[in-house]
């Protein structure tokens, strides 16, 4: 199939971008490499009257460092946090992640910003950045405002984007020194969206983590104190896991079959031994 | 490799419009109104257009079938989703889908008929209401089955495969102009049966066959659903008749799955009986395969199922056995065959249930397999469905996959545990495929298409070059590469002055195809006979250029030998077509050009065969399969060319794996499919299939050509098999068998979690 | 009504294909492969899927692979396009084209040049002839003859021979973001939007006796109001709609009789699905049903809310039994993702209960309460109606027949 027709403008930077949604006409579809937007357009699922591509704002194309945040500009793609082009906010945390979303040619255009605005729960970047702690940085034409990403994520495929607003960048604190990043995708091939997904930022030397389980029909759930995953603290290592407590919590998310339950509290698990084993050494052996 | 390929919908042609569909959103509907708006009038056309159009119909001969017609627009109902039912013209495929939007539908849905395990209920919705059931054929072969049922060992499995889509990664395409200045209908299409498309399209066109040439281009895969006449074929051959100008459809990958190529859904209530040590006594065996809502051309409704009947047995010989078989219909897309066709779900069947009875007799797998398989000294063979085996050492197949995959060693470490807790599982599977069956097999079952002798042109050029003209089509079997090996093992031409011209019926002899692996058998057969009566002319001219006597001379290295000298085949083709002075007199008419056919000794078909063996690793908290090893041991009969062989199988097996892991295409209780992209139905990326090694036997075939078998579709019947019986070794500790295809981590886990809850039962029992 | 059949319209767009500048007119909805293929002849770029998902349509954007389907033309202004053709003369290509032949790496040839793209770009990227690497690196190419193992070897054997010879790896520097996408050099002019006129809608009835929906929701809820207010208000259905998040009532022919829709949002999908609804109330058990079915053109939905008031803990006090169940069909049905769509479904009653209780207790409602407001434009949904889209095959569910 190919898509209906629609209206396209590429305005030249983020004023352009944000006047443009400003004063819609009709529906209108931020795109930025089209990655998840383009099948949907071509399955005329989506049928837009304009979309404003913004793949060329340079003004979304860069990063900042801001004390320890590291500031993403949306229009970041995958690529470029899988080469080290954008930095990392620890030792390959973000690099990792972005190597295992879909192919290399879609990386090449998938955009860090795109991913969050269509909030697929199968997809990575919710969340890997939620156990990351990420911000969302918004922009439209009245101003600037940021986010939490758990408060920008409102469920499947459903944002906290404003009418008119657009996100502009991530912000990612950069990860303590002696904490750990586990992230566990489990799918049955290759670059398909997960069917689970587990995500932790461990600090055993703090005691302190979170933990985040996505690919949900939902947002994904975030354990902002891990310790409640191992029997009120985080201790030196994974093996005090009580899968009950997780179970419980995507029982009362409404993920029914058992099976699934299962799976998700399995990959959450070896997330967080994951996150343990990453964590520097000389922290473990101190615990 | 330079994109110079030439596939249909590279095809330009001055003029040309392309066709989008309308279809039916739903899957069983009355059709009470098709609204178009009054301006787009002669851009959408509906089925009263299609004056004279009549409706599809693959009949059977076998006693009791009940033929459906498919109308090429849909008339007066809707028997599944994505059945046709306005045909939209514009400039390009976006402007034509955006006038297919606009058509309305005004439909009066029904209730889907989605479970062919229900179809035969009494209350179903009738998919054909003139038949008064939803059964296109069913049939009965019951060889003493009464003489087993006191067999000690009795095991019964349901096993069921799921609906595929070949999802060749070119889907069909088709292109149609009327050729005025020949007054010929001329259809491009990517199809691997031209003549019988041009069959086919003739009948439901009303137009004579010498009317229509049908061209197939580069094919970019076909599997065996390039071999169906579609119904978009029928509509854009009336389409261009009515609109003077070229017209063009290239099926997109969403109507592609959700539409037009389903394959493989079959289930089985299989009962073995068995003695103590493992010797099958009998099977039992209700199979139903669920056929979709039409009969496809040229291969009908009942192909599978009533194949499912006469193959089951496999390659296994016991006294016993009883088959029925049902092919119901279901508002579902017709059942096309796909590589393996019938034997992937019987292979699945019978060689789970073989593992079963394993585990009931405590033997290990491969004991019952070779108690059971028939051995080489029975050969020739008669199988208790009459099957006649041609060749072939079954158990020494077996034997040496389990060597080469060294079974002890897989036994030891699946003893010795993994340190990542995931549980060790080994596989066998074994089937035959028979292959190149011709007239005796098909007249029987009176489909459309019987093969008869295959035909192959043969033609030197005047320069001393060949030109091979075969009426089925190559893609991707490399015949460019190994008929014109035949042809120069003969003539002596080198190849790369060979050339083949296949897929067009107005340049080819008559074929019925290729299907049923048969190209390399009999086109290669037939290759093999033109080149030999050439020989015959050529050696004619030559001894009389030479002048001896024809009894005198021989052909030799592309000579032709006589006592006194020799001359080269170039020298008698340039006498013949530019010196034709210095012919002899009562030379041969027909020149350097034969046009032969050819049939084996014996037409009932090859047996190649092979036993697969896996290693797999299975997690089974998750559910994930990691395959260790992959053994394949396969006996082809003589291979003509080994690496063309092996690509055959590679590409099997991939698809195996497919069919094994992870292809499903789902649908609802509405009779929705689920899965529309590529995303959803998930096909084998490089990352999921193993590299394997292959073993080669070469039993000669004692009826064809060269000894040569087909093995074309051999790859894809084993691995979904051999995988299961795999991962079911891993998992028997746990009290888990798998029997359903694929085998997902969904479906372990779900199965791992049943077994614990109802050990734990069992326990608060006790 | 409009005719849909336009001249192709669009800016000019300037791009180099194969190291040749071209110029165009591109229509906006043109995808790269198709401005490759149909445009300017290089059919060499083959279309497998316009999902993202075969990689037959690969090509080099700014020297780095991507999607030319998912790639729409008028975003590569300014870039360089190379297809299969353009790398005829390509050293590191000519090495993959003779170890494919080598190597027996392909059959039917339809993948092989988005799979020589990918290849190129792996022997260029990868340190070592790494076999997992290079099987994880092809997972977006999908090849449905070879079973991958001769691609595989040829690739190995390419990275051998080259690092062999010292040649080194190579990332190549490039500018953040999406490859290909450059500045516009003119500023972007609000485009107009198209015009619509308003189109006669067509609705009948609807009677569906037997609906069993797929989906249920059952949420049980009290509030602190008699059950008779309850009760009443559930009679009420344009209040019932107000409390329904993006639903719409036109017209109430009869009293068992609703005509409108419901606006449901889905990620960037917006659906509108538009029909009549059948209500039917059993005083006696204080309970009832309201049925309805649409359409949005190419996707139909039924659903159902059944509720059921009972006394509650006090004489002042109901409790709600609420169940709510839909069905899908067409596009949006076949779509794969059924537990998104439940996720919203779900999302949509929670928002109901809450509405309900507000407006029982004489709250105002909040106006984005759910609603599926973000990103659908009433515009739209008029122009969608507009252009005749809703087809009405949902209209003739047989009433009282044995459908279900």
């Amino acid at each position: 199939m190919k898509a209906a027709r629609f209206d396209l403008v590429r305005p030249r930077d983020l004023a352009e971008a944000l006047d443009l949604l400003a004063a819609p006409a009709g529906v209108v579809k931020v795109m930025a490499g089209g990655q998840s937007l383009g099948p949907m357009l071509n399955l005329r699922l989506v049928e837009p009257d304009l979309i404003v591509d913004i793949s060329a704002v340079p003004d979304l194309r860069r990063f900042e460092r801001e004390g320890g945040t590291i500031v993403i500009g949306a229009g970041c793609t995958h690529a470029d946090l899988e080469d080290g082009r954008a930095p990392d906010v620890g030792r390959d945390m973000l690099a990792r992640v972005a190597s295992g979303i879909a192919y290399r040619a879609v990386r090449n255009r998938g955009t860090v910003g795109g991913s969050l605005a269509h909030a697929d729960p199968a997809a990575d970047w919710p969340t890997a950045l939620l156990a990351l702690g990420a911000e969302i940085e918004l922009a439209s034409k009245v101003g600037r405002r940021r986010l939490p990403l758990g408060e920008f994520l409102t469920g499947a495929l459903s944002t906290a984007l404003a009418p008119g607003e657009l996100i502009v960048a991530v912000r990612v604190a950069a990860a303590s020194a002696s904490a750990g990043f586990g992230y566990v995708k489990h799918a049955r091939k290759v670059g398909e969206f997960a069917h689970a997904l587990g995500a932790a930022v461990i600090d055993p030397e703090a005691g302190a983590g979170h933990a985040v389980v996505g690919a949900l029909d939902r947002a994904p759930i975030v354990f902002e104190d891990a310790g409640v995953l191992f029997g009120g603290r985080v201790g030196p290592d994974a093996r005090s896991f009580d899968r009950t407590v997780a179970d419980a919590a995507l029982k009362a998310a409404g993920v029914e079959n058992e099976a699934s339950r299962h799976v998700h509290v399995e990959i959450l698990r070896r997330a967080l031994v994951q996150a343990f084993e990453r964590a520097p050494a000389p922290a473990r052996a101190a615990a | 490799m330079r994109g110079r390929g030439q596939y249909v919908a590279d095809v330009r042609l001055p003029g040309m419009q392309d066709v989008a569909f309308v279809r039916s959103p739903l899957a069983h509907a009355r059709i009470r109104g098709i609204s178009v708006p009054p301006e787009l009038r002669d851009r959408v056309f509906i089925a009263s257009d299609l004056d004279g159009v009549k409706p599809i119909r693959a009949v059977s001969g076998l006693a009791g079938f009940k033929p459906s017609e498919q109308p090429p627009l849909a008339r007066d109902k809707v028997r599944q989703v994505g059945e046709l039912v306005a045909m939209c013209v514009a400039p390009t495929r976006a402007e034509a889908e955006d006038i297919a939007a606009l058509v309305e539908l005004d439909l009066e849905e029904l209730p889907a008929v989605y479970d062919m395990r229900r179809a035969r209920d009494e209350k179903a919705s009738l998919v054909h209401e003139e038949w008064g059931d939803n059964v296109f054929l069913e049939t009965l072969v019951d060889v003493d089955i009464a003489s087993a049922f006191d067999a000690p060992i009795k095991v019964s499995r349901t096993i069921s495969t799921a609906r595929q889509c070949m999802a060749p990664i070119e889907g069909r395409g088709v292109v149609v102009h009327l050729d005025r200045r020949l007054d010929q209908l001329t259809v491009t299409t990517s199809c691997q049966m031209p003549h019988i498309v041009r069959s086919g399209l003739s009948e439901c066109l009303g137009i004579a066959e010498e009317r229509i040439r049908v061209v197939s281009p580069d094919v970019g895969g076909g599997f065996g659903y390039k071999g169906i006449l579609l119904a978009e074929e029928v509509c854009l051959g009336w389409l261009a008749l009515r609109c003077g100008h070229p017209v063009r459809w290239i099926e997109d990958r969403r109507e592609h799955l959700t539409a037009n190529a389903d394959c493989r859904e079959h289930h089985y209530e299989i009962t073995v009986y068995a003695e103590r040590d493992g010797t099958i006594r009998g099977v039992d065996c209700e199979a139903i395969v669920d056929s979709g809502a039409y009969s496809a051309y040229p291969f009908s409704a009942c192909l599978e199922a009533a194949q499912v009947a006469s193959i089951l047995p496999g390659p296994y010989d016991f006294p016993a056995y009883r088959c029925r078989t049902w092919s119901v219909a279901t508002n579902k897309p017709p059942i096309l065959p796909y590589r393996g066709v019938a034997r992937t779900g019987v292979c699945f069947a019978m060689e789970l249930a073989l593992d079963a009875v394993a585990a009931e007799a405590g033997v290990t797998p491969e004991q019952v397999r070779l108690k059971n398989l028939v051995r080489p000294d029975q050969m020739p063979f008669d199988n208790i469905t009459n099957k006649h085996f041609d060749s072939g050492d079954y158990p020494e197949a077996l034997t040496r996959a389990l060597r080469m995959i060294d079974v002890d060693g897989v036994r030891a470490r699946q003893a010795a545990g993994e340190p990542d807790g995931r549980r060790i599982g080994f596989g066998l599977s074994i089937y035959c495929e028979q292959s190149a069956h011709g007239t005796s097999v098909y007249s029987g079952w009176g489909i459309p298409m019987v093969p008869g002798h295959e035909q192959a042109g043969a033609r030197l050029t005047p320069d001393g070059g060949l030109e091979l003209r075969i009426g089925a089509h190559s893609h991707g079997q490399s015949l460019e590469t190994t008929l014109p090996q035949v042809a120069n093992e003969i003539l002596g031409i080198p190849t790369d002055r060979i050339r083949l011209v296949h897929g067009d019926t107005a340049m080819t002899p008559y074929s019925t195809g290729a299907w049923g692996s048969r190209m390399m058998v009999m086109t290669g057969g037939a290759v093999a006979t033109a080149c030999e009566e050439l020989v015959e002319r050529a050696m004619a001219i030559g001894a009389h250029l030479l002048q001896a006597d024809v009894s005198d001379v021989r052909f030799e290295m592309g000579r032709v030998v006589g006592p006194n000298g020799d001359v080269a085949l170039s020298e008698i083709a340039r006498v013949w077509y530019r010196r034709p002075q210095d012919l002899p007199l009562g030379a041969h008419g027909g020149g350097l050009e034969v046009t032969a056919g050819y049939k084996p000794k014996r037409d009932s078909g090859t047996f190649s065969y092979a036993a697969h063996a896996v290693v797999v690793a299975v997690d089974s908290e998750i559910g994930s399969i990691e395959i260790l090893d992959y053994v394949i041991v396969e006996d082809g009969g003589v291979l003509v060319n080994p690496m063309v062989v092996d690509g055959q199988i590679l590409g099997g097996l991939a698809q195996g794996i497919g069919t094994a892991l992870l292809e499903e295409m789902p649908y609802d209780q509405a009779g929705q499919p689920l899965a529309s992209t590529l995303g959803d139905y998930l096909l084998p990326g490089a990352a999921e299939v193993p590299a394997p090694r292959i073993g080669h036997m070469e039993t000669p075939s004692p009826y064809t050509r060269f000894g040569v078998k087909g093995i074309g579709e051999g790859g894809a019947i084993a691995p979904p098999a051999a995988l299961a019986n795999a991962v079911n070794d891993a998992l028997r500790p746990l009290g888990v068998e798998m029997l359903v295809s694929p085998v997902t981590p969904d479906r372990i886990v779900a199965a791992v979690l049943a077994a614990r809850s109802s050990t734990l039962q069992r326990r608060d029992a006790a | 009504m409009n005719a849909p059949v336009r001249t192709p319209s669009g800016a000019a767009l300037d791009l180099t294909v194969n190291g040749r500048a071209v110029s165009r007119a591109v229509e906006p909805r043109t995808h790269l492969a198709d401005f490759l293929r149909e445009e300017l002849n290089l059919t060499g770029t083959h279309l497998g899927c316009e999902h993202g998902v075969c990689g037959a349509c690969t090509v080099l954007v700014d020297g780095e692979p991507a999607r030319s389907c998912l790639t729409f033309a008028a975003v590569c202004s300014g870039a360089s396009v190379t297809t299969i053709e353009g790398l005829d003369d390509d050293q590191l290509t000519s090495e993959l084209r003779a170890a494919f032949t080598r190597e027996h790496a392909l059959q039917c040839g339809f993948c092989t040049p988005g799979m020589l793209v990918a290849a190129r770009d792996l022997v260029l990227r990868l340190p070592e002839p790494d076999e997992r690497r290079i099987r994880v690196g092809l997972a977006g190419n999908l090849c449905r003859c070879t079973g991958y193992l001769g691609i595989v070897r040829a690739i190995q054997s390419v990275i051998e021979e080259r690092r062999a010879r010292g040649v080194a790896p190579l990332l190549v520097e490039r500018s953040l973001g999406p490859v290909g996408a450059h500045v516009a050099s003119a500023p972007a002019a609000a485009p107009t939007l198209r015009d619509a006129a308003p189109a006669e809608r067509t609705s009948a009835a609807v009677g569906v006796s037997e609906f069993v929906p797929a989906h249920t929701f059952e949420q049980r809820f009290t509030v602190a109001f008699p059950p008779e207010q309850v009760f009443g208000l559930f009679g009420d259905v344009r209040a019932v709609a107000d409390c329904l998040p993006g639903a719409f009532i036109e017209a109430t022919p009869s009293p068992e009789r609703v005509e409108g829709g419901i606006r449901v949002k889905l990620g960037p999908i917006t659906a509108a699905f538009r029909g009549a609804a059948s209500v039917s109330r059993d005083e006696a058990e204080r309970a009832g049903r309201i049925l309805g079915a649409g359409a949005d053109g190419r996707s139909g939905a039924q659903g159902e809310i059944r509720y059921r008031v009972a006394e509650g803990a006090t004489p002042d006090a109901s409790e709600v039994i609420l169940t709510v169940g839909y069905t899908l069909k067409g596009p949006l049905a076949q779509f794969g993702r059924p537990g998104l769509v439940r996720d919203v479904a779900g999302r949509l009653t929670a928002a109901f209960v809450r509405n309900l209780e507000d407006r029982l207790a004489g709250r105002a409602l909040p106006q984005d309460r759910g609603a599926p407001s973000a990103g659908l434009n009433p515009i739209r949904l008029v122009t969608g109606l507009l252009l005749g889209r809703i087809s009405s095959w949902f209209k003739r569910i047989r009433p009282g027949g044995a459908s279900r």
